[in-house]
């Protein structure tokens, strides 16, 4: 799945970073979205001031979309027995964008620890696979 | 650092698709990705506006957005922070991101469904390196046009443009021409179409590359991306060519669409294509077209310098059609001929494979053996309708196992019976099919 968290700031300028992976305990009522530390500053900067956040999950090969959108409930730096999972996901990711071309040793490259950890509480999610159906509330 | 776009134009060429964060009034972000991120000039870019429901009304809301693009050789990510500025609906920049979408949809059965809705243009307001977003950047492939590289293609060009003066006819000049793109500017897998005048279809003439499949076939106008080109009277370049047909594939199941895919000419694996209108003025004579497996391998320079080569190509295929068919277009898609007093006279020199009527020279070698086929068959047996197969089949016609280029002679043989035959005639009768129409009493004789 590739990954991706979306934000804004008090005054409407949008930010976004990549995400590593995404969980959830309670089938899509709360997220857990982790995002790298190195790319995610404009994020953790708007998050503090709008906790307003939408997550997008793709599988490329044929560009199945899904977006979550939803509030900020907690920002926490990850912790080191959280490290083998994510890069676990790097790993798939890799092996994902090589079934499309795209050589492994560029996925691997992605700086993605040390990341954080950001729960949010999911108000909505949308179908937003390519298509006539983009943008249908899914919930 | 704020970055020159023109820095960025890997990023631009669709391999990898871009992101695209917008935010409405209340605060509520919206991410989604985007096929095409077009660089409009060095301060503006235009993203494609296709199913963007909620994207649209953001920026109608609060115009700022982020885009996140990438580098394809490298993965390395880019953001573009951009102030929306317009959309347009017609006009140049619409023309050229359309005509990307059409050749997708159409190569994909999407004809008309999917389709570009508006250029959103955007002022850059600043372009930035994410930093830090690779931990070990993988090497930076050196694609920077050199000094010995121009000088290497300038001469290519010398060649490319020798071979065009010096071709005695038309398939020798397509010949030549596709001989020398493979070796002075390495494109293995080309095909040169030109477009036949009775059915307005565009008829594989030549190809290099792709063995006999690439010879001989068809392709209607609009259809796939040497179709979309040939209608359009334009260049397009594609990269990623596999990311860009999933991409269309997707709408395609989500729409339920049933069209029938076109065929990619060609490399079934081809991840970059490059196809060129050739026209003499706004005339459209032919195509020419290069893929590749290489996602990257058609560059900007590609581009102009076979755009150059394409002009000469159209100029010496024109000056050849002209030499053999001097008739109008309009006199060739005229009805079938009406059966008169009429009596001519075939005569099929067998020693040089010749065929003359009523005492002139008519044509020789294959198409005159074809044609001698076709006259004994309606004599025969009155057959009138035939198909290229079983031309193929026949083995007294000494067609070549390996690229025949039957659908050439025939034309070659259509155009010779129209000049100087017009009681028979030769007319296309759907895909491989043809028929012979005789309006007057045929004599034949063979010495």
């Amino acid at each position: 799945m590739s990954i991706f968290v979306g934000t804004v700031s008090p005054d409407g300028r949008p930010a976004g970073c990549r995400g590593i992976a995404v969980t959830s305990p309670d089938h899509l009522k709360t997220v857990t979205v982790y995002v790298p530390m190195a790319t995610s500053r404009d994020v953790l900067t708007n998050i503090a001031a709008n906790k307003r956040l939408a997550i997008v999950g793709t599988y490329p090969p044929d560009h199945s979309t899904m977006q979550l959108k939803g509030t900020t409930t907690a920002v926490r730096l990850a912790s080191d027995d959280e490290a083998e999972f994510l890069d676990y996901r790097i790993e798939r990711f890799a092996d994902m964008l090589h079934a499309i071309g795209i050589p492994r040793r560029n996925a691997r490259a992605i700086n993605h620890w040390p990341a954080f950890a950001i729960d949010m509480k999911v108000d909505e999610i949308f179908e937003q696979t390519p298509g006539p159906n983009a943008g249908m509330p899914l919930r | 650092m704020n970055l020159p776009l023109n820095e960025l134009s890997r990023c631009f060429q669709g391999v990898v698709p871009s992101i695209v964060v917008t935010a409405d009034a209340a605060g509520t972000p919206n991410v989604t990705f985007v096929s095409q991120v077009h660089q409009v000039d060095d301060k503006h870019v235009a993203l494609s506006c296709q199913f963007f429901n909620k994207t649209r009304r953001n920026l109608d809301e609060n115009p700022r957005a982020w885009v996140e693009v990438h580098d394809p050789l490298t993965l390395q990510t880019y953001r573009l922070r951009l102030r929306f500025l317009r959309s347009e609906k017609s006009g140049p920049l619409f023309d050229s991101m359309s005509m990307r979408i059409q050749a997708i949809a159409s190569h994909t059965g999407m004809t008309g469904i999917f389709r570009l809705i508006a250029a959103d243009v955007f002022e850059v307001e600043s372009a930035e390196k994410n930093e830090g977003f690779l931990a070990d950047v993988a090497d930076d492939p050196d694609d920077h046009v050199t000094v010995e590289g121009v000088r290497h293609e300038v001469r290519g060009l010398q060649f490319v443009s020798e071979a065009i003066n010096r071709a005695g006819c038309l398939e020798a000049l397509l010949d030549a021409v596709l001989e020398s793109l493979d070796k002075y500017f390495g494109f293995e897998h080309t095909m040169i179409l030109l477009e036949d005048e009775c059915t307005k279809r565009l008829v594989t003439m030549a190809s290099r590359g792709y063995g006999e499949s690439g010879v001989g076939a068809e392709v209607a106008p609009g259809e796939g991306f040497i179709g979309t080109v040939a209608r359009n009277r334009r260049v397009l370049r594609m990269s990623g060519l596999t990311t860009e047909l999933r991409y269309g594939r997707t709408i395609r199941r989500e729409h339920g669409a049933v069209t029938p895919e076109v065929p990619l000419p060609g490399l079934p694996d081809a991840q970059s294509v490059l196809v060129i209108p050739l026209t003499i003025g706004e005339r459209l004579v032919g195509v020419i077209s290069a893929e590749d497996r290489d996602p990257m391998r058609f560059g900007e320079w590609d581009e102009t310098y076979l755009q150059v080569i394409a002009n000469q190509i159209a100029l010496g295929v024109d000056r050849m059609m002209a030499a053999e068919d001097p008739e109008p277009a309009a006199v060739v898609s005229a009805a079938a001929p009406k059966a008169g007093g009429a009596r001519r006279t075939f005569t099929f020199y067998k020693n040089d494979d010749c065929v003359f009527v009523d005492g002139d020279y008519l044509i020789r070698n294959v198409p005159g053996r074809i044609l001698w086929k076709l006259l004994g068959d309606f004599q025969r047996e009155g057959r009138t309708e035939f198909s290229n197969r079983e031309l193929r089949l026949d083995e007294s016609l000494g067609l070549p196992a390996i690229k025949d280029n039957l659908e050439s002679r025939l034309i070659l043989l259509r155009k010779r019976l129209d000049e100087k035959c017009g009681d028979v005639r030769i007319v296309p009768a759907g895909r491989g099919r043809f028929e012979l129409q005789v309006s007057a009493a045929v004599e034949l004789v063979e010495k």
